[in-house]
């Protein structure tokens, strides 16, 4: 009887020492999650050509240096502002894709518009 | 005034210590919005009067939801981390926003232009094809041009032969027409043109002007001839030894010449190119003398003008 009560108290007093280890220490858990969608946002703009257009380059910029500064704060346990700079990073490099994308799109509307002219001038010159 | 009055009365010292957290308090909740919220506002105002409302609704409400989540943390703890962390993420939204308006739109430009393209292209096509068929109908033409040439040749040279083949049967034609006259007449040639000398007594009886039967076969003979050979003009001259009077040996000669004339007439030679002279014994060919040199001198002469 005595033993149970006292390994109840133990097993208690363990969990009790998980949770502080899980909560306690920075007080919030490891923005794991975060972290990697916005990892996986970064390759995408960097994918959509955005080091190549020098407006999405400046939020591919700033979303890289967050993600570094938001990987030494998770290394300094202070999760609760990696998450806030994760949050921030995940915006620049999605404003990046969207912004390649936009160029992307008008060029190649450019290009069948220059097409279409070459056409017609071929078409006239005849 | 007496408040003032009042106020002057404490220290600076204590009342600035007494006001500092309800200026700090005042601060916070009432008004001067960090820059991030600031930035976030105004582009959110300029992006949502913007095509992004009409392209790119959806984009547009997240960055809507976004800024109300930084303005709810800008009421609630002021100009906090928080609140920047927010206005910064609704500014960036709403920039996506606007982006993703462009996309639509250059996407909407480039379907558009995409039917002007195979427009354009179908044009180009039926353009070529257009040059070529008028090339390939040129090629044509020129081709049946250059065949009418080389069959307008053939038929030349067909032609031409055809004529000389015609001038050579008329040559033979004519040759043998010679040939047969010269059996029934002499047959000179002059400078006044062909002479075809027909003796008197085979033609006529003497003194009369009346065609002999044999006369009348062989001038259809001399007629055949002269038709086939083919001529200008025919004088049928009518000649007499120098017995009797001249007066009437002219006579005579003429009626000669003139029954002449009508035989070959009725014979098929034309009227019109045929005229009967009787000359009498104005030009003889032999001696009068003798009994053979008058037979010599009674003749009819038809002179031939040729063609040519």
């Amino acid at each position: 009887m005595r033993s149970t009560s006292m390994s109840k108290r133990v097993i208690s007093a363990s969990w009790g020492a998980v949770w502080l280890l899980l909560v306690g220490c920075g007080g919030a858990a490891v923005p794991q999650e975060q972290l990697s969608a916005a990892q996986a946002a970064e390759k995408g703009a960097e994918v959509a050509g955005a080091a190549e257009d020098p407006k999405a380059a400046l939020y591919l910029k700033l979303a890289r240096e967050g993600l570094d500064r938001a990987k030494a704060l998770i290394a300094d346990d202070r999760n609760e502002e990696a998450r806030a700079v994760i949050d921030r990073a995940q915006a620049d490099a999605d404003l990046a894709i969207a912004i390649a994308k936009e160029t992307q799109a008008k060029r190649q509307a450019a290009d069948t518009r220059e097409q279409v002219e070459q056409l017609k001038q071929r078409i006239e010159k005849q | 005034m007496t408040t003032r009055f009042r106020l002057q009365s404490m220290t600076a010292h204590s009342i600035a210590w007494l006001l500092l957290p309800a200026a700090v308090q005042l601060a916070c909740s009432a008004a001067i919005p960090p820059k991030e919220l600031v930035d976030a506002r105004s582009v959110y105002t300029r992006v949502a009067a913007g095509p992004a409302k009409d392209l790119a609704p959806a984009d547009l409400d997240t960055a809507k939801q976004s800024l109300a989540r930084a303005e709810g943390a800008f009421q609630e703890d002021g100009d906090s981390q928080r609140t920047r962390d927010f206005a910064y993420v609704a500014e960036r939204r709403t920039l996506q926003a606007e982006a993703q308006a462009g996309i639509v739109q250059a996407e909407r430009d480039r379907e558009a232009t995409d039917k002007d393209l195979k427009r354009a292209q179908l044009a180009t096509i039926d353009k070529t094809r257009a040059e070529l068929d008028s090339e390939r109908r040129a090629k044509e033409a020129s081709r049946a041009q250059a065949e009418a040439a080389t069959k307008e040749v053939t038929r030349t040279r067909a032609d031409l032969e055809a004529e000389k083949k015609a001038r050579e049967e008329a040559e033979k034609r004519a040759a043998a027409a010679m040939a047969s006259l010269a059996e029934v007449a002499k047959v000179k040639e002059e400078s006044r043109g062909v002479v075809i000398t027909l003796s008197g007594a085979v033609l006529f009886a003497t003194a009369k002007s009346d065609l002999l039967p044999i006369a009348v076969q062989k001038l259809s003979e001399v007629a055949r001839a002269l038709k086939d050979q083919g001529f200008k003009e025919i004088v049928v001259e009518g000649h007499t030894d120098s017995q009797g009077s001249a007066t009437k040996n002219e006579a005579l000669s003429l009626a000669r010449a003139e029954a002449v004339r009508f035989q070959l007439v009725s014979q098929g030679i034309p009227s019109e190119k045929i005229r009967a002279v009787g000359l009498g014994s104005s030009r003889p060919v032999a001696e009068n003398s003798t009994a053979e040199g008058r037979a010599n001198n009674r003749r009819v002469e038809i002179v031939v003008t040729p063609n040519r």
